[in-house]
């Protein structure tokens, strides 16, 4: 390596070295582990009961018992946690941010939102889809959206992204409280 | 054991790793947002595992391969259908907001702005990288530790950390980082 190429390599290392991280806010912890509490014990019992109702059909048992067993069991949430949710108000106005990350730069790229019932992109009263055009950098990229909840029933919004011959589409849970 | 029990034994084993996994979340996923999701599944996959981490020699070490190997199963679930939620201020390059001044306005400026551009250059490489660099040079792991942690062989490691310098080089070069 020459002197030049040593230098570099030093003031990255001391860049690196000063790279930071924020620390958690406060109280994250303490919410993260009553929320561990919750859904862990609730993970415990599920597949307890699981495996009970397995058994149970193997060991050819009355599937009453257990059918008894799971309607009392907690809930499990009907939520696909794939997809990640967002929580409104109703007839407010809410920015929602989305980060796209590309793996390259894309120049006229086309973006297409389609909303659920009931809620609406600020600006586009009334539009369930709104294409427009756009370019992405490499990287991670931001898009804004401003939705308003006109009813309460929520849904699931779809961004679909379109460049030359491929196309991702994205999900995002909408509920209105 | 009751669940009142049950939680006072987890977060006397796993709260003295807290700050130590939060990084890693950090350094793996780049985003608060990500870093706390990751961290919170962690939590949640380790309570479930309750009886086992009770009996780890090292949890801090089983619970950072876990958080490791959380990650990677996400990131391939999700490599072709990436998007975030990010919440006002916590926006990608957040970490650079909160950076302590040393109350030389220039000289802060200067190192604000060196480190954006890290921030960017670190994003064009690729993730095995990102995260090796990011371990060994900044969170100051050792080799062998990335390899035990992401299951790749030390020489492995050594060579992709050269090759991941040497790109952040030329980038910080050509965008005139290093003048």
């Amino acid at each position: 390596m020459n002197s030049k190429n040593t230098m570099e390599e030093q003031e990255l290392l001391k860049l690196l070295k000063d790279y930071p991280v924020p620390e958690a806010q406060a109280g994250f912890y303490d919410q993260a582990l009553v929320q561990a509490a919750h859904q862990g014990t609730q993970r415990q019992r599920n597949r307890w009961l699981m495996t009970g109702f397995g058994s149970a059909i193997a060991a050819g048992l009355a599937i009453w018992v257990i059918t008894a067993m799971l309607m009392t069991a907690p809930q499990v949430p009907d939520v696909d946690p794939a997809i990640p949710g967002v929580t409104i108000a109703l007839e407010q106005e809410q920015t929602v941010r989305l980060v796209f990350a590309s793996a390259t730069a894309l120049d006229s790229a086309t973006l297409t939102v389609s909303l659920p019932e009931g809620i609406e992109l600020a600006g586009f009263p009334g539009q369930r889809e709104i294409t427009w055009e756009t370019s992405l950098q490499e990287g991670k990229n931001l898009l804004p959206l401003t939705l308003i909840a006109l009813t309460p029933a929520g849904g699931e919004l779809l961004a679909r992204l379109e460049h030359k011959d491929r196309d991702r589409t994205f999900r995002l849970l909408v509920e209105v409280s | 054991m009751k669940d009142a029990d049950q939680s006072h034994v987890f977060e006397r084993v796993v709260r003295p790793h807290f700050d130590r996994l939060y990084r890693l979340a950090w350094r793996l996923t780049g985003t608060k947002a990500e870093a706390e999701d990751l961290f919170q599944e962690l939590l949640i996959k380790a309570f479930g595992m309750l009886d086992q981490v009770v009996k780890i020699e090292e949890p801090g070490s089983w619970l950072c391969r876990v958080m490791y190997n959380l990650f990677i199963d996400q990131h391939r679930r999700f490599s072709r259908q990436r998007m975030l939620l990010v919440d006002e201020g916590h926006l990608p390059g957040e970490g650079l907001a909160d950076l302590a001044g040393d109350f030389d306005p220039v000289a802060d400026n200067e190192r604000i702005e060196k480190l954006k551009h890290l921030d960017a250059a670190l994003a064009q490489l690729s993730e095995d990288h990102r995260i090796i660099v990011l371990l060994h040079d900044t969170e100051g792991y050792k080799l062998t530790e990335i390899g035990e942690l992401t299951g790749t062989p030390v020489g492995t490691i050594k060579s992709r950390l050269h090759r991941a310098r040497a790109r952040l080089r030329q980038i910080l070069s050509e965008d005139g980082t290093f003048s």
